[in-house]
């Protein structure tokens, strides 16, 4: 069991308000991705979880427990932070042990218990070294088996593959899933980097300035985002998104929903754009294109496993209606069928003259 | 004139050995300089008290003696002072580590109303010449009624503002994360001194506490004024007396005693020497 619970939870430091009213529920078992830019208040609920950073008001409960005022070492937890934190003067053995030294788990058991760690994260044979004589992805995983060993409810995960290599920060990826489904338990883990939040996550917390702007699993988040904030942040290119005929209403297209062609098609939305750059990524290309709402130049991006255009082509652009996306004023994902019918007949009528 | 390549590299050659010539020249002065004194000593604490100050002088004993390290020991009762000193001295060291570390560790990691006014009392503290606190502090233990015990050597000690200002930087550079992890280990406040900071600490700790070591073993300044009887004063007060020993100046018996204040710290730097140099070194290159 592993389930977190914040009721409204509220964090300042001195004057600056980090997080008002905050209510939340971390399933148990989970895989739960905590995403967002900086300073969105991520790490912040981390910490809180860890209660190395203890909420200015609220409750927070795990498994039904109020755990405000338990210590973090008593509270069935673990953290595998962004630097590993592990402790430079010990060996990989004395830093796994070091945490069970102190619950006074006997020594037969907590040489048990290591050997079996480090044989599932494949530390045996560095056992007796330093951390100095470690590298980036071993120090990594003397982190996790530190976690490991001390069987949490929770694991608490800081950004941890951050400071690795782009190659070994995909595998250690996939390790962590395979990780996740060994050991069954809730596991809370927070990063900037939209990809890893999208391949790793059960359920994905986009935060923004404190407040949640979606908690869904990935593909909702990158389906149906609940708004603007949502739809650019998740996605590489991000979501187009630019202003209509009314002055109000915002539409949105994902760029690689585009399609490009020399004639026009039967889509419902339809622009011509002129293509101002091309990036040829392998498989599909990354054109820049320009074309004009409002007698205004938009700059929209499209990814297209097309790649016959060159840059100064002029071409005709045109979305299906299903990939359509439409945004009030405020930001906020417009559901009501009404008032799509309307936000259609814009797009129609908008039809190349935009 | 344009130089050939040849008439280059004999420049440079020149100015390297010369170089080397310098260099070495000045060692040798330096070594005489410091190093001339010190065999004084010694080979005159070998020396009869008429070879002493005989003229011209000899530069090593004629006929080596320990006549003068036996009257060191029978006439002056050293082993008395050797043992105050001695007792000052771990006294002094257990007090010094035991007020430091913890006072090093809040003034570094903890978040304490006062914390920045506090370190600059102790910076204030450790700039503010000693000597002045002299007669207050000397009065204050006569009045106390403490003058004839060895506290007035120790207590005054215990608070090493360097030591302290020392520790507390290299203290702070130890990553707050690593804390949080010792705590997440459910480890005590105790714990994360003793099993992360001091073994993370240990260079510049070793330095703090060789420096108090030596400076405490020759200190002379404060034990001469803070204490008025033979039975609490230590061995660097007891050789000064020597000078006025019944026959006027014996230098060899005043040179053995050197020898023995000398001893214990040398042999400490022999020990240690690498270790001190390096948490210098250390120090300075960050």
């Amino acid at each position: 069991m592993g389930e977190i619970v914040f009721k409204n939870i509220c964090k300042s430091f001195g004057e600056t308000k980090i997080i008002d009213d905050l209510d939340l529920t971390i399933k148990d078992g989970e895989f739960t991705v905590l995403v967002g830019p900086s300073g969105c208040g991520k790490t912040t609920l981390l910490r809180m979880i860890a209660g190395i950073g203890p909420a200015t008001s609220g409750e927070l409960y795990i498994d039904d427990e109020e755990i405000s005022d338990v210590p973090p070492g008593k509270r069935g937890i673990a953290m595998v932070f962004q630097n590993y934190a592990i402790y430079p003067t010990m060996t990989v053995y004395g830093n796994i042990e070091f945490g069970l030294k102190n619950k006074k788990v006997p020594k037969a058991e907590r040489k048990k218990l290591i050997a079996e760690v480090a044989e599932t994260v494949g530390l045996t044979p560095y056992l007796d070294r330093k951390p100095s004589e470690l590298s980036g992805g071993q120090r990594q995983r003397v982190a996790l088996a530190r976690a490991m060993v001390k069987k949490p409810k929770v694991f608490l995960l800081d950004e941890p593959l951050s400071n690795l290599d782009a190659k070994l920060r995909v595998s250690m990826r996939t390790e962590l899933i395979e990780l996740h489904h060994k050991l069954k338990t809730t596991f809370v883990y927070v990063t900037h980097d939209q990809t890893e939040a999208m391949s790793m996550a059960d359920t994905i917390i986009l935060m923004d300035h404190g407040e949640i702007q979606q908690l869904a699993p990935p593909e909702v988040i990158y389906n149906d985002p609940n708004n603007v904030f949502t739809a650019q942040f998740i996605g590489t290119p991000p979501m187009n998104i630019h202003l209509m005929k009314d002055g109000k209403t915002q539409i949105g297209y994902r760029p690689e929903k585009i399609q490009l062609s020399r004639e026009q098609g039967q889509w419902m939305y339809c622009r011509r754009a002129k293509i101002m750059t091309r990036e040829m990524l392998g498989s599909e290309t990354l054109y820049k294109l320009q074309i004009k709402v409002m007698d205004k130049e938009v700059t929209v991006m499209s990814k297209s496993l097309n790649m016959d255009f060159a840059v100064d082509d002029e071409i005709y652009v045109g979305v299906e209606k299903e990939d359509l996306y439409y945004f009030d004023a405020e930001g906020l994902r417009i559901r009501d069928a009404s008032v799509l019918t309307g936000c259609y007949e814009m797009t129609k009528e908008g039809e190349l003259h935009d | 004139m344009a130089m050939s390549k040849q008439q280059v590299r004999r420049l440079r050659k020149a100015r390297k050995i010369s170089g080397t010539i310098i260099g070495t020249i000045m060692k040798v002065v330096v070594c005489v300089f410091f190093g001339f004194p010190f065999l004084w000593m010694v080979a005159t604490s070998f020396k009869t008290n008429a070879e002493a100050i005989q003229f011209p002088p000899t530069l090593l004993p004629v006929k080596a003696t320990i006549e003068a390290y036996i009257s060191v020991f029978s006439e002056l009762n050293l082993g008395r002072y050797i043992g105050n000193s001695l007792l000052i001295l771990v006294a002094t060291t257990v007090g010094q580590f035991l007020v430091m570390v913890p006072a090093a560790y809040a003034f570094a990691k903890y978040k304490f109303k006062g914390n920045g006014f506090f370190f600059g009392l102790l910076m204030v503290a450790f700039m503010v010449p000693t000597v002045i606190t002299y007669p207050s502090v000397s009065k204050m233990f006569m009045e106390a009624g403490m003058i004839k015990t060895l506290i007035p050597q120790i207590v005054p000690c215990l608070c090493n503002a360097f030591g302290i200002f020392l520790l507390r930087q290299n203290f702070m550079q130890v990553p707050e994360e690593l804390l949080e992890s010792a705590r997440l280990d459910e480890a005590s406040e105790l714990q994360i001194i003793t099993k992360i900071m001091l073994p993370m600490s240990k260079a510049t700790l070793s330095n703090v506490m060789m420096l108090s070591v030596i400076g405490t073993w020759n200190s002379y300044f404060w034990p001469l004024v803070m204490t008025y009887h033979d039975e609490v004063r230590p061995i660097t007060i007891a050789i000064e007396s020597m000078k006025t020993l019944e026959g006027g100046l014996q230098w060899p018996i005043i040179m053995a005693g050197n020898c023995i204040l000398v001893l214990p710290v040398l042999l400490l730097f022999l020990a240690a020497s690498k270790k001190i140099i390096a948490a210098m070194a250390y120090r300075g290159v960050k």
